[in-house]
């Protein structure tokens, strides 16, 4: 894929934000959108045209699953992670408020957990919000703690958008068997297709994707809601708590045509779901390779920041996935690092940057960082198009940027 | 952040950065590095009109912009004048988000003490 190989165009670093379609999948979509092709509503099965079209959201469920580790009828399409999360955590919150009213999360989690827990707090449940440690990791000791007998559902993410950590979520999923009434949602928007994801192997009740960040469309994601049996529940924690059912279930959020069991009403977009399908089959190819590749060049990357001294890398280099390096700088003012690299490299800093003021990033004030460092960093997301003329334009650009900077504030 | 084409380019060539070094020298700052924005200025000044100005600032780019016109702007100034502009002035040259007016207030602090730095002269 050599889309983003153009010479007037900066090189693109933010493959965590979004990555380009690929050419193959964006073909596949492009054959559910016209006449000549199965445009038909995947719902409207009385007719070729929707057996046509369910067929394909039928082998684009299959595909989503085999990526992950899943079975196909786990898969519910969403709009992307921010639906299939809130869909997760409000849904397991309403179907679960009689047996219990406090969930688990961590501070570095997305916005798109952050702020549904918020809101569920507005509306009176309980939030602990776990702080990870000075290299982002979560033990999963810290969430045996805060578990409560109430405790209904904990959310932690895979892999963190900001620092690429990656979570031990299978021992977590196993302390949430034990407690019993303590369902587990991941957010795999910056795992899954990525890198090894196994839904049902990590023990795991719920799990959000999203297409855009391997290679699919914007628009269309999924959320995994198990449908094995836990086996242990009620008394676990104490309590004289029972559930009705052996595996999770959700309140649906959205009413109107029962499709996606009842979860997601709505017309299933099959050129999306062709599309995201692709994608996650396409990457599963060659990605132990991919992995190798990045790893190296994120390496390289690395050591040709140190150079410039005053650099800290953010999160666990030995828990992180190789696509992704947080750096901040010493003795330069965030918001003019950023405006200093446009034009001639696309990266962001990690922060939601919403409004004028650019705001340190919480992820890194949660790991410790003071306010001006957490500031002054730079996300550096690798990719498929990425090459090792891309990383070494990126050193050349950042250490005049910095240097500059510097020489400007007398740092 | 979108910044304005003049914005831009005075934060990308930035004249008049950096220190100057010498007897009677005048410097003056305001704001803090731990806060986010740090201006500084250095004047040279002879019989009261100002001969060259450099600055130095730890600042997001239209502070370190309005920082380089103002020291642009500071040669054959009496030392004792005002800014070139007012802060509202500034702001629209810039087109500086009202958000950031604040910083425009450490420039024009970080300018007055340079200036009466030489009052102690």
């Amino acid at each position: 894929m050599n889309s983003l190989k153009v010479a007037s165009r900066p090189v693109y670093l933010d493959h965590a934000a979004t990555t380009p379609v690929d050419p193959r999948v964006a073909a596949a979509m492009a054959q559910c959108l016209t006449a000549e092709g199965e445009f038909g509503n995947p719902g409207s099965t009385s007719h070729d045209y929707g057996d046509a079209a369910a067929t394909l959201v039928e082998k684009a469920r299959a595909q989503v699953a085999a990526s992950v580790g899943a079975h196909s009828d786990e898969v519910i399409w969403t709009s992307g992670a921010t639906e299939a999360n809130n869909l997760a955590i409000f849904g397991a919150a309403e179907h679960y408020a009689k047996s219990g009213r406090h969930i688990v999360t961590s501070r570095t989690e997305h916005k798109a957990v952050l702020d549904p827990c918020r809101e569920l707090q507005r509306r009176g449940w309980r939030v602990t919000y776990l702080a990870p440690d000075g290299d982002g990791l979560i033990d999963p000791a810290q969430v045996a703690a805060a578990l409560q007998p109430d405790t209904v559902l904990v959310s932690i993410m895979h892999v963190n958008n900001e620092i690429g950590v990656v979570q031990d979520v299978a021992a977590i999923a196993a302390i949430c068997a034990r407690h019993g009434g303590a369902w587990l949602h991941v957010d795999a928007a910056q795992s899954a297709g990525k890198c090894a994801v196994d839904f049902a192997g990590f023990g795991v009740n719920l799990m959000s994707l999203s297409a855009h960040k391997a290679y699919g469309p914007k628009g269309v994601g999924a959320l995994l809601v198990s449908r094995r049996d836990r086996g242990q529940h009620g008394d676990a924690a104490g309590g004289a708590r029972s559930f009705a059912h052996t595996h999770i279930h959700l309140q649906a959020l959205h009413f109107g045509g029962g499709q996606e069991r009842g979860l997601r009403a709505g017309t299933v977009p099959t050129h999306q779901v062709v599309g995201m399908g692709l994608a996650f089959e396409l990457a599963d190819a060659g990605r132990k390779a991919e992995v190798a590749r990045l790893g190296g060049l994120r390496e390289r990357l690395w050591q040709g920041l140190q150079l410039l001294g005053g650099t800290f890398r953010n999160g666990a280099a030995a828990h992180s996935v190789p696509q992704l390096l947080n750096v901040s700088f010493e003795g330069v003012e965030g918001e003019s690092l950023l405006a200093a690299v446009r034009g001639r490299l696309a990266v962001s800093t990690g922060s939601a940057c919403t409004s004028a003021l650019q705001e340190p990033s919480y992820v890194l004030r949660a790991l410790g960082r003071g306010e001006v460092l957490s500031e002054s960093s730079l996300r550096f997301g690798l990719g498929r198009t990425t090459c090792e003329q891309d990383i070494d334009t990126a050193l050349a650009v950042v250490t005049e940027a910095v240097s500059r900077l510097r020489r400007i504030s007398g740092a | 952040m979108r910044y304005s084409a003049l914005t831009l380019r005075y934060f990308e060539t930035v004249p008049g950065a950096g220190a100057l070094d010498g007897v009677g020298i005048l410097r003056g700052a305001a704001g803090s590095r731990a806060q986010g924005t740090w201006v500084q200025f250095d004047l040279q000044v002879s019989s009261g009109t100002i001969q060259a100005a450099r600055f130095l600032a730890f600042a997001c780019p239209h502070t370190i912009a309005v920082a380089a016109w103002i020291t642009e702007q500071a040669a054959g100034r009496h030392l004792q004048m005002p800014l070139p502009e007012t802060v509202e002035e500034l702001s629209q040259r810039f087109a500086v988000p009202i958000e950031k007016r604040g910083r425009l207030l450490i420039i024009e602090d970080a300018w007055r003490a340079a200036a009466q730095s030489g009052e102690h002269h």
